[in-house]
């Protein structure tokens, strides 16, 4: 029997980070890195164990709903629908027994960073012309930036602002619901599912194949920079420095063809003749045909409502 | 250079999954005949490695670091088609684990970096280095070039992608739904970020790469292990 305390799952991130002193350099940032992937890894790890609602379905039924709702999500022109799959992506999160708080953190903190820099400007009468909000500046006629010519005056339109909000809501959902995909599903069942939608079987064995050889590369990569930072005294110069890293990559690379070698001759001395097969230990349910059915319902509705096709 | 969802419109998405399932169609069938059960342990580790090798942080004049896309000596050492599949799986586990880069930009993000780099990369390099010596200096200029090119090469082409959604797609007063700046803002800014900033490290990178290669182990470059069987057999029969 294993103990209670033995299958409980860790909560939110452990910061098995390292602590550093000072500004990092390229050597602490990488290790830095490496330690946040694995990190990243854990999480979705231990909640893809938790039985929530999303955890409970069929994997191939889950991927099929969120590429419908992704798809659906990706032709909605109207912000309130937006919000709406917003929130339904949170409510299912927090169905599925995930942190809504750190769910909310994972999608906007790491993820439409660059759509937040993509919309600041979409705002502005330089780019969408509309009825004025806020005025920021008069510049006079003939005002350029670059091969651009500029209005008289610069303003915040109305027009601008919604738009601005439509990008950054259309990511920001789209985000979440891919985030809601992986967070609860195992990445081995993950890949097994892509058989639903059409990835040959190479592929999926080629792609578990590499994650798993992803972890072996990333602690080569985090040995050498951690054996480079217990043997640093002083930097040198940054050209000897860069070579040190390019060495170290065409170094991994040929560490990673010699081994798909050897893994190659492991693989044929167990057997392995090029036909690749792989175990289908899936069982759809009849909840999993309900949850497919609605989602992908709901994501016909969305797209019909947001063309104006069905109104409300 | 990941492009996330919501930033492509639907009809650019789509026409670049309709490019792209004919490429990974014929890389597949190519590589399947030339690896033959070669094909999933490399693919694998070349995969591997070029999801790892964004994770290298290359130290840059002004204290600060960047990383290299890696595409062009991906390219380069494994010859175009494997590498079209090879960073493909890469993207793929970047989009579907780890949430970089979007579901419905997969095929967008593909032929940029797993399409256009490689290949462009990998000609520019064939073409510079002619029929000179493996261990000579020209091929390392080559590949700087090649690194150069492709990236600066795949980052106008994303501008591209990006510039036509006004065009493609907006409201009925004009007002844009996707990616809303013009032809004329996109394509110069992600060039002109390309051709002075992350193209110069692409290439260096990609250079210090092949030149490391060239020290160390030539038999794993494309194309060249059937010239040292070659010779191997033709020594051998000497013999």
């Amino acid at each position: 029997m294993i103990p209670d305390w033995m299958k409980e799952v860790e909560v939110g991130p452990c910061k098995c980070s390292a602590v550093h002193h000072g500004k990092k350099g390229f050597v602490g940032k990488t290790i830095d890195g490496i330690f946040g992937f694995l990190e990243e890894a854990f999480v979705s790890e231990s909640y893809s164990k938790r039985s929530g609602l999303l955890q409970g379905l069929d994997p191939r039924a889950k991927l099929v709903s969120i590429l419908a709702v992704v798809f659906a999500t990706s032709l909605i022109g109207d912000l309130k629908l937006l919000i709406f799959v917003y929130a339904l992506t949170l409510l299912f999160a927090y169905l599925s027994k995930i942190d809504v708080g750190f769910f909310i953190k994972r999608v906007w903190l790491f993820i439409p960073i660059f759509a937040g820099i993509i919309a600041t400007p979409m705002i502005f009468n330089i780019f969408i012309p509309g009825d004025p909000l806020i005025g920021v500046a008069y510049l006079g006629t003939g005002a350029h930036l670059g091969p651009l010519a500029l209005p008289d005056s610069i303003y915040i339109t109305r027009q601008g602002a919604v738009a601005a909000v439509i990008f950054t809501m259309r990511v920001a959902t789209c985000v979440s619901a891919v985030v809601l995909l992986f967070i609860t599903t195992p990445q081995q069942t993950l890949f097994k599912s892509l058989r639903t939608v059409g990835v040959p079987k190479v592929y999926v064995l080629t792609l578990e194949m590499a994650y798993r050889y992803i972890f072996l590369l990333m602690d080569l990569v985090r040995e050498m920079y951690v054996a480079k930072k217990a043997r640093t005294i002083k930097a040198r110069g940054i050209f000897e420095e860069q070579r040190w890293v390019g060495g170290r990559m065409g170094y991994t690379l040929i560490r990673s063809l010699d081994m798909s070698e050897k893994v190659h001759m492991a693989m044929l001395s167990r057997g392995f003749s090029g036909d690749v097969k792989i175990m289908q230990e899936f069982k759809m349910h009849n909840r999993d045909y309900v949850a497919g059915a609605m989602a992908i319902s709901l994501s016909v509705v969305l797209v019909l409502i947001s063309h104006n096709i069905i109104r409300i | 250079m990941h492009i996330p969802d919501g930033y492509l419109g639907p009809y650019t998405y789509i026409a670049m999954w309709i490019i792209m399932i004919p490429i990974w169609y014929y890389a597949g069938k190519k590589l399947s005949v030339e690896l033959r059960s070669k094909q999933v342990p490399l693919l694998a580790l070349a995969a591997a490695f070029s999801f790892v090798i964004m994770m290298f942080n290359v130290p840059i004049p002004g204290g600060s670091t960047g990383h290299a896309v890696g595409g062009a000596i991906i390219g380069i050492v494994l010859g175009p088609w494997a590498a079209v599949i090879a960073i493909t799986v890469a993207l793929v586990l970047q989009a579907l684990v780890f949430g970089d880069g979007g579901i419905t930009a997969i095929a967008a993000n593909c032929f940029n970096m797993a399409v256009v780099m490689p290949f462009v990369a990998y000609y520019i390099y064939k073409l510079i280095s002619g029929s000179t010596e493996i261990t000579s200096s020209r091929r390392v200029i080559a590949s700087a070039v090649a690194g150069y090119v492709s990236l600066t090469l795949a980052a106008a082409v994303t501008g591209f992608e990006f510039g036509i959604q006004p065009i493609l797609h907006h409201t009925a007063e004009g007002v844009p739904l996707y990616m809303p700046y013009p032809l004329s803002v996109t394509v110069p800014a992600m060039t002109l970020e390309h051709l002075f900033g992350f193209g110069i490290l692409e290439a260096l990178i990609t250079a210090l790469i092949f030149a490391y290669i060239q020290r160390t182990d030539t038999t794993i470059l494309y194309g060249e292990k059937s010239i040292a069987q070659k010779k191997g057999r033709k020594g051998a029969s000497v013999a």
